[in-house]
Parts: C-alpha cells; sequence; structure tokens
C-alpha cells in the first residue's frame, strides 16, 4: 500500500506544478461560482471534461494494462455505444433501456476482445486493432455515416445535468471508480489481475483462471468505454459515429502510464489513472487559456509528458533521496 | 536440429504462405488483379511504410516501442520543402542533414529511456508530439518542393519491360529491408538486440552493451522514419506536417503480423516485410472492389486482417502437430 | 448492392481462410472491371469524417447510379499516400475517368503524370492542385474556402458595426479548409481595428470539441466574448449549446456566424441562435459527372467551374430550408 501511495506522487506533483503554472499566468482559473444551481469555472469543466473520456477510459485501460495488454479499440466502442444510445431513445425507447442497451453492445465488444486475446491467443493490440477499425465501421453502419441527433432530456441531462451541484458525469464516474476500487481490494480480482500481468505462466499454475480476469478486464474497457460514448452523446444532444472518441485511446493509456501503472503489466493504480486523467484535462484547458495557437501546442504537449517521464525516473528519485524501486521500461 | 529451426520459422513461412494466398484469391475475383503493376504498385505505394517499419522491427525486438516515427517522417518532409525550397540547399545534403536529425532524434529518445529508466511508451509519445509541433512550425500547411535532382530522381530506376519501373522508392526500401536483415540476424549489435528483449537482466548479466543497444535501437529506427520520409518527398515531390498520421499503428502492426511479438526477443525483420505486403494487399483488394461504402470498408478491412492472422495461426499450429 | 459486394469480400475471406481452391470472388456478379460496356469511374475520396463529406460522397454516388455508371470508390481514411495508391489500383483495373478530392493541394505531379501516360481524364472536386503542368487534369469544381472565410467575414464586421471580441473555432489544424477559412475571415476583419480576435483554438471540426473548447474560453474571457466564428457548422452548434449552458444568448448577446450550409444550421438560424451560415455545398456529383462526360468525349473545359457559394441570415434561410438536402 506504501508503494502505491508513493507512485500517486509524482503525477499529483506535476498537476500542481501546472496549477500554480495557471493560478499565475491565467487569472479566473480557480474562479469557481454557483450559477443556476450548479457549479460554474474552470476547476469544474477539468473535472466534468475529464471524467466524460480520458478518466472512463483510463479506468478500463488500467485494469488491461496491469495484465499486460493494451485496448486500442476504446474511441470506436465509444462511437457504437452512443450510436445505439442515441438511435434507441429516437425511436422511443427510455433513456435507461438505452443506455442500457449501448452499454450492454460494448461490453460485448469488449468481451470479444477478450475472446481474441484469451482463447484465440492473439496480441492484444492486434486484437483491438481489428475491433478499432471493424467497430468504427460497425458505428458508421449503424447509423449510415450520418450524426444522431435526439431531444430526450434524460439522456442529455446525463451530461448536463447536475447533482448536488457537481456534474452528472464528475459523480457518475468517480462512484465508478471508487467501486471498483473498492471491489477490486476486498475480493482476490485485483491480485488476480496483477498475478496475470506478473507473471501468466505463474499464476496459471498457481490456479488462476488467467483466461477468465483478461475476458473480464476487456470486457470493463468495452463498458468504460461505452459509458465514455454515450456521455459524449449525451453532451451534444447528438451521436456522431465517425469521429468520436478518435485517437482518445493515446490519452487513456497517457493517463494510465503518468499514473504510476507500468506498460509491463503487474501492479497498478485506479488512483494514479484518475490523477494522470486529470492532470491531461488540465493541460488542455490550460492550452486553451493561454490562447496556445494550436499549430504549436503538441510542443508543451510534449514538454509536460517529458516532465512527467523524469518524475518517474528511478535515477533522478533516487537522487533526491527518495527510495527507489525497480520500473520496468 | 533442422525441426527446430524449422518450427522456429514456422510462423514466417505460414505468413508467407497466406500472403500468396491471398494474392491468388483476389486475383480470382477481380479481373486485373493478378499483374506486374499491382504487384509493383505494392512496392512503390508503401516503400516509406516499409522503411519506418524495419526500423519499428528493432525497436519492438529490444522490447520497446516507438511512436514518434510517423511525427518524425512529417517532419521531415517539410524540413526538406523548407531547406530546399526557401534555404536553397542541395537536395543530397538537405536529405543527409535530415536522416542525420532522426537518427539524432532517435538517439536522444533512446537515451532518456535508458537513462532515466522511463517507459518507451511515454519518452517517444513526448517525441512525437514534439516532432509533429515542430513540424507545423516549420510549415503550417503543405508545401511543394521544386528541384532538379528531385524531377531528375523521380525519373531514374530499374525499367521492368511494359513500361514499369522500379523507382527509387522502392529500390531503397529492398535495400533496407536487406540491411536489416543482415543486422539482424549477422552482426553482434543484431544478437544483441534480440538478447535485449529476451531478457535485459540476463544481458546485462552476460555483460552485452545494454545501454549502447538500446540508444542504437532507437536512432536505428528516428534513421528509418526520417529515411522513410525522404522517401515520400521523392514520390510526392512536397512535404506536408500532417502527414503520416497513425503511420506508428501501421508499422507496428506491419511487424506485428509478420510475426514479431510486442514483448521483444522474437521476431524477424523479412517477417515485417511479409507484414507490409499484406497490408498493402488488403488494401488493394478493398480498392479494386470499390463499390464498398465507408462503413462495409472498415469492417472489411478489420474483418480481412483478423481472417488472416487466425489462417497464420492454424496454419502454424498444423504444421507443429 | 452494398451487401453483395461486401459478401463478396467477405467471400474471398473466407476463400483464404480455407484455403479453398476456387475462391467464390465471382459469385458476387456485377462488378470486376469494365464488364459490359459499362463506364467504370474511380472516385478517391479524403475520408468520411463528417456530415459534410458523407454527403459529398453520397451525392456522387447517386449520381453514378442514376447515369448507370459503375463507380469505383476509395475512401482514404485521411491519407494522402492511401490516395495515391488507390489511383494506382483504378490506373491497374483501367477505369475510363477519374474523380479526386484531394487531400492537400501538393503532392500530386507524379501520380497524375502516370494518369495522363494512362490516358484517363481526371477531374478534381473540392479544391485545386499545385502541378507543373496544368494539362494534368481536366477541370476543378470546387468552393474557394478563402472567399467563405472572406464572406463570413464581412458579414460579421456589418453586423456588429466593426467592434467585436471573437471566438475563432478552427478545423483541424493543418486542413486546407481550416487554413483558408483563418485566412479569408482573418483579411476580411483586418481593416477593422476593434474586431479583435480573443482567441483562436481548434474545435477538429467536431462538434463535442468545439463544445468543449467554448465552455473553457467563456471562462476565460467572459463578457468580452460578443461573437464566435466557426469553420464548419458541427463546432458552431457545440459553441451555442456551450452559450446556453453559461447562460448567454447564442444569436443575440452573442453573435455566432459559421460556414457548410448544413440542414441543422438552416434549423438553428430559424431558432434564432444561428446568425449566418456560408454555404459550402458538397452536392457535387452532377457538375462532376456532367465534366467527365465532356472530358471522355475529348471536349475542352474550363479549368475551373467555381461554386457559387451563397450566405444565409435571418433573412433567406427560413425560405431556402426545406429546398436542403443535406
Amino acid at each position: 500500500m506504501k508503494v502505491l501511495r508513493s507512485t500517486l506522487v509524482w503525477p499529483l506533483v506535476a498537476l500542481v506544478v501546472l496549477l500554480v503554472f495557471n493560478a499565475v499566468a491565467s487569472p479566473g482559473f480557480f474562479h469557481v461560482e454557483w450559477k443556476d444551481g450548479r457549479l460554474f469555472g474552470t476547476v469544474v469543466d477539468v473535472f466534468n471534461q475529464g471524467a466524460r473520456v480520458p478518466m472512463l477510459l483510463a479506468l478500463g485501460m488500467t485494469l488491461v494494462i496491469a495484465t499486460g495488454g493494451v485496448d486500442l479499440s476504446v474511441g470506436s466502442i465509444m462511437a457504437v455505444s452512443g450510436a445505439v444510445a442515441a438511435m434507441q431513445v429516437n425511436a422511443g425507447a427510455p433513456m435507461v433501456q438505452a443506455v442500457g442497451a449501448g452499454l450492454g453492445l460494448a461490453t460485448l465488444l469488449g468481451l470479444v476482445n477478450g475472446l481474441l486475446i484469451a482463447r484465440v491467443g492473439l496480441q492484444p493490440i492486434i486484437a483491438t486493432l481489428v475491433m478499432m477499425v471493424a467497430g468504427r465501421g460497425l458505428a458508421m453502419l449503424l447509423t449510415g455515416s450520418q450524426m444522431v441527433p435526439f431531444a430526450n432530456r434524460s439522456l442529455t441531462w446525463l451530461a448536463n445535468g447536475s447533482v448536488g451541484g457537481l456534474p452528472v458525469p464528475v459523480v457518475l464516474v468517480l462512484g465508478l471508480a471508487v467501486v471498483t476500487g473498492w471491489v477490486l481490494r476486498r475480493t482476490a480480482a485485483g491480485l488476480f489481475i496483477e498475478a496475470t500481468g506478473d507473471n501468466e505462466k505463474a499464476s496459471r499454475l498457481a490456479g488462476i483462471q488467467t483466461g477468465g480476469v483478461r475476458l473480464a478486464v476487456y470486457g470493463f474497457s468495452g463498458f468504460c468505454a461505452g459509458l465514455s460514448g454515450v456521455l459524449e452523446a449525451a453532451n451534444i444532444s447528438a451521436a456522431d459515429p465517425a469521429r468520436i472518441g478518435d485517437t482518445r485511446e493515446l490519452d487513456a493509456i497517457f493517463a494510465v502510464v503518468a499514473g504510476g501503472t507500468a506498460l509491463t503489466g503487474g501492479r497498478f493504480s485506479l488512483a494514479g489513472s484518475v490523477v494522470g486523467a486529470l492532470l491531461l484535462q488540465t493541460l488542455t484547458l490550460t492550452l486553451y487559456n493561454q490562447n496556445v495557437a494550436p499549430a504549436v501546442a503538441p510542443v508543451p504537449k510534449a514538454v509536460v509528458i517529458l516532465a512527467v517521464c523524469l518524475l518517474h525516473s528511478p535515477r533522478l528519485r533516487a537522487r533526491f533521496g527518495k527510495r527507489t524501486q525497480p520500473v520496468a521500461a | 536440429m533442422n525441426r527446430i529451426f524449422a518450427s522456429r520459422l514456422l510462423p514466417l513461412m505460414a505468413t508467407g504462405l497466406v500472403l500468396v494466398a491471398l494474392f491468388a484469391a483476389a486475383g480470382a475475383g477481380y479481373e486485373n488483379f493478378l499483374s506486374a503493376r499491382v504487384v509493383l504498385n505494392l512496392f512503390k505505394d508503401r516503400a516509406f511504410l516499409g522503411v519506418v517499419a524495419v526500423g519499428m522491427t528493432f525497436v519492438i525486438l529490444s522490447g520497446g516501442i516507438d511512436l514518434s516515427v510517423g511525427a518524425v517522417m512529417a517532419f521531415t518532409t517539410v524540413f526538406l520543402a523548407k531547406v530546399i525550397g526557401t534555404m536553397g540547399w542541395s537536395a543530397p545534403v538537405a536529405m543527409l542533414a535530415a536522416v542525420g536529425i532522426g537518427v539524432g532524434f532517435g538517439m536522444f529518445q533512446g537515451w532518456v529511456i535508458h537513462f532515466f529508466r522511463i517507459p518507451a511508451f511515454l519518452v517517444t509519445l513526448a517525441g512525437m508530439f514534439l516532432a509533429r509541433g515542430m513540424a507545423f512550425v516549420v510549415s503550417p500547411r503543405s508545401v511543394e518542393i521544386r528541384s532538379a535532382f528531385y524531377d531528375d530522381l523521380g525519373e531514374r530506376g530499374v525499367p521492368l519491360g511494359e513500361g514499369l519501373l522500379l523507382t527509387v522508392g522502392p529500390l531503397v526500401y529492398l535495400v533496407v529491408v536487406a540491411a536489416g536483415m543482415v543486422v539482424a540476424h549477422g552482426t553482434r549489435f543484431g544478437r544483441n538486440v534480440y538478447a535485449l528483449g529476451g531478457n535485459e537482466a540476463s544481458a546485462a548479466l552476460m555483460g552485452l552493451p545494454v545501454g549502447a543497444t538500446r540508444v542504437g535501437v532507437y536512432a536505428l529506427c528516428g534513421g528509418c522514419a526520417a529515411l522513410g520520409g525522404v522517401i515520400s518527398t521523392l514520390a510526392l515531390s512536397s512535404g506536408d506536417p500532417t502527414r503520416g498520421t497513425g503511420l506508428e499503428l501501421d508499422a507496428i502492426a506491419a511487424a506485428v503480423i509478420g510475426g514479431t511479438v510486442l514483448t521483444g526477443g522474437r521476431g524477424w525483420v523479412f517477417g515485417t516485410f511479409l507484414g507490409v505486403l499484406i497490408l498493402g494487399t488488403i488494401k488493394t483488394i478493398l480498392d479494386f472492389d470499390g463499390s464498398l461504402d465507408p462503413a462495409w470498408l472498415r469492417i472489411a478491412s478489420g474483418g480481412l486482417l483478423l481472417g488472416f492472422i487466425l489462417l497464420q495461426k492454424l496454419i502454424a499450429r498444423q504444421s507443429v502437430s | 448492392m452494398k451487401r453483395q459486394s461486401f459478401l463478396r469480400v467477405a467471400g474471398l475471406a473466407a476463400a483464404v481462410s480455407f484455403s479453398a481452391c476456387k475462391p467464390s470472388g465471382s459469385g458476387g456478379g456485377g462488378g470486376g472491371g469494365a464488364t459490359g460496356g459499362k463506364l467504370v469511374v474511380g472516385f478517391s475520396q479524403i475520408g468520411a469524417d463528417n456530415p459534410w463529406r458523407t454527403a459529398e460522397t453520397e451525392s456522387v454516388k447517386a449520381e453514378a447510379a442514376k447515369r448507370g455508371i459503375e463507380l469505383k470508390f476509395s475512401d482514404a481514411q485521411g491519407q494522402q499516400e492511401a490516395q495515391i495508391s488507390a489511383i494506382r489500383s483504378f490506373i491497374a483495373q483501367g477505369v475510363s475517368a477519374i474523380i479526386l478530392a484531394p487531400k492537400v493541394e501538393t503532392g500530386w505531379d507524379a501520380i497524375l503524370k502516370e494518369v495522363k501516360a494512362a490516358k484517363i481524364p481526371v477531374v478534381l472536386v473540392d479544391r485545386g492542385v499545385t502541378v507543373s503542368d496544368p494539362t494534368l487534369f481536366a477541370t476543378l469544381i470546387a468552393s474557394d474556402f478563402v472567399a467563405e472565410g472572406r464572406m463570413a467575414g464581412e458579414w460579421l464586421v456589418k453586423k456588429s458595426g466593426g467592434k467585436a471580441g471573437i471566438i475563432q473555432l478552427e478545423g483541424t489544424t493543418g486542413a486546407a479548409p481550416a487554413n483558408d477559412r483563418k485566412k479569408g475571415f482573418e483579411a476580411a476583419i483586418a481593416g477593422s481595428p476593434d474586431m479583435k480576435v480573443l482567441a483562436s483554438q481548434t474545435g477538429d471540426f467536431k462538434r463535442s470539441d468545439g463544445k468543449n473548447v467554448m465552455e473553457a474560453l467563456i471562462k476565460a474571457h467572459g463578457a468580452a466574448i460578443t461573437a464566435v466564428y466557426a469553420h464548419n457548422d458541427d463546432m458552431a452548434i457545440g459553441a451555442i449549446q456551450a452559450l446556453e449552458a453559461a447562460g448567454r444568448q447564442p444569436g443575440k448577446d452573442v453573435t455566432v456566424v459559421s460556414i457548410d450550409g448544413m440542414g441543422f444550421a438552416f434549423e438553428a438560424i430559424k431558432e434564432g441562435k444561428l446568425n449566418c451560415t456560408v454555404e459550402c455545398n458538397p452536392l457535387l456529383g452532377p457538375m462532376a459527372f456532367d465534366a467527365v462526360a465532356k472530358a471522355l468525349k475529348g471536349e475542352e473545359l474550363p479549368k475551373q467551374l467555381v461554386q457559387e457559394d451563397r450566405l444565409f441570415d435571418e433573412t433567406n434561410a427560413p425560405a431556402e430550408l426545406p429546398n436542403r438536402k443535406y
């Protein structure tokens, strides 16, 4: 547990540095006001926009990466679930049924990834690459490649409403993170996931159903991506099958790795991933606020990523007299 | 001994077999598919990808990954356009400089990865943003390259009859593949790469130069990415900061389809060569069909890729038993 | 038709998968080169990434079907190299003509020379190309992106009386329409010193990104924002949603201007939330095939057939709404 806490320190440090920069450079960054029964301000946006995509995707991705895998298909699965939910409400289904259908199909696609990896034995990057390409096609096929606007108030509320002044996505996603973390810690599931990522053969010999573990984490990743897709569609009252979630898998992987989970699998940190996602979203909004020209925006982004990298470096940490721990390259 | 050798090369043979089967099936299904021109196009259209994928193979063999290749390629194309077009450098000098920059950039990434022990994914992701940003700084829009050297080089090549010409780009590609095979299987550096990817700790215990090998691998990959950019400008006579988006995924896919294992230590440069051809063949089939809408096109290309990999696995498994 | 063709590809995959000796490729019937004297035309499209492009693709497909022309469609998914390889496949198949929507202006010299050597006429749509030899293509049917940006800018100067705090939502970084619409707009407002662009950020031509960016910029610039200029209708709709959520009144206290003229933009104008949209007509199919027919007969075509782009605001949009086909 100590180790868990110590990996969390570094993305937090990066986040704090970025926030301090904003406190100095952009007045009003921390200004939060109460407007129409809800909190309103840039910090709220960081949480709200961050929760809808990078945080949700990173939750599922954390477990996938902990088993030594990766899921490139999350963006396409977002497109599928958003499209299904939008078409369902347009066909007159109630919100819960529409969201359920979207999440169900998304989870199913995640399970297909899991099957291809655990049962057929494909490399995760290839299995999910196939899903990334074909899943996008499926979303476009369902919608005839058109945007699907809808006017269902309760579905729109999922992304635009508020609970106790907080945006619904923030409550939903943080709740999901807490529940997931609690379940993984209370049951042996977390241990099984780490064991699978650490040494699959040894885990299997120890009686862990590694195939089942893999199936479950890809299913969960599909579920998270599905929820993200539904929230993104709800946010703009329309499903955008062709472009939604495009390249967001990189954001998710970045959040996970920045949060201290090694790409080679094994030990993971959900809290770290949440902080990693917040870091990413803060960076994005900082660039908007500073009006950095979009063409050169990748450069400061690279600098922040490098800074996070260096904070993760065991060698640098050793120099600062902190306890070191092996980190796989 | 013979048996062991054969079983190790099985996936490679299966890959080759499936490629031939795919090509034959497409040839029977579509008119004009089985022609010298289509085969030549496979090499012409993806020479840049092929070169980049060879570099990527080395990185993956060493147990790493390089996400920056597409951005480095894009930077190279606008860099060439800038220094040749507006600054008046001679084209060969500019090309050498571009490849030098790629090698230097790769070396730096390798050094950061090794010295600070940071995941390659993060370092090269930063490298991708950095190189892409610099490409936009050099030129925010696509620029053409007007140079006598380019015009001249564009018309040179090995004539293959029927008016077909093996141009410089694909020639360089074939040379890079051959050189890559020699380096991977016939040099100390190559053996070190395999050892490093197989097990870093034991490679270090055996006294192999782990640091130098890792830096070398990323330098090689950066150089290949820049060379891919040079080839791209040869084919298009232009530079474009948006070129090569998603190229890293294509390169990784080509390597993995060719039997290189993402965790390192196992794979072949020649397999990657086959992987690039397979990706190209799938795309050509879809272009020849030409009646799928964008949705079915994506489903079909995912399906073909999956079908291919399943078949490859099936053949490899059948032959073992 | 679509389904049947997919079955063909699927059949091909199956044939490969089971290493059957006789692939079922010919089972689909119809296609496969220039059979039965049917005219075959190749169409290389950039991608399928937004409603505008989908409308353009549909227009070309529908027109081909209407004229009984077999269309070979290729979606390059945003990669110029993929467009070039598609054109090479078209040549290998022996198509009669090629319609090309080029991703960028440069880099087409070599491939268009190959096309010319194969004596296949090329009709460009969307935007022009810079080539050494103007005979490399038959004609260009295009909208003028710079002019669209300029029209939007001039309209905004007039509407706001030469004084506005503007948020510009740019298209995908590096994309030609984004570059040109920015250039045209900024040239149009350059003469009015009180027209200030407060921030110019990319919304990637997406509705969701338009909303996210706008949400952030509302907090950063507050009441100073009096106008929004979006490079496409989708981002404008996203910005309108963000403005409403922040308690502003888009269309009234914030003037919203965009480009494309999609159907949903007309509805937004009718509701009073969007002030103006500059049309960029994607329905190029009929003009493109007219040009193809003339080129195949050997007729000389003017090098450029400019699409007349009109501007719609609350005065003329409601009347036009029923006629919108995309």
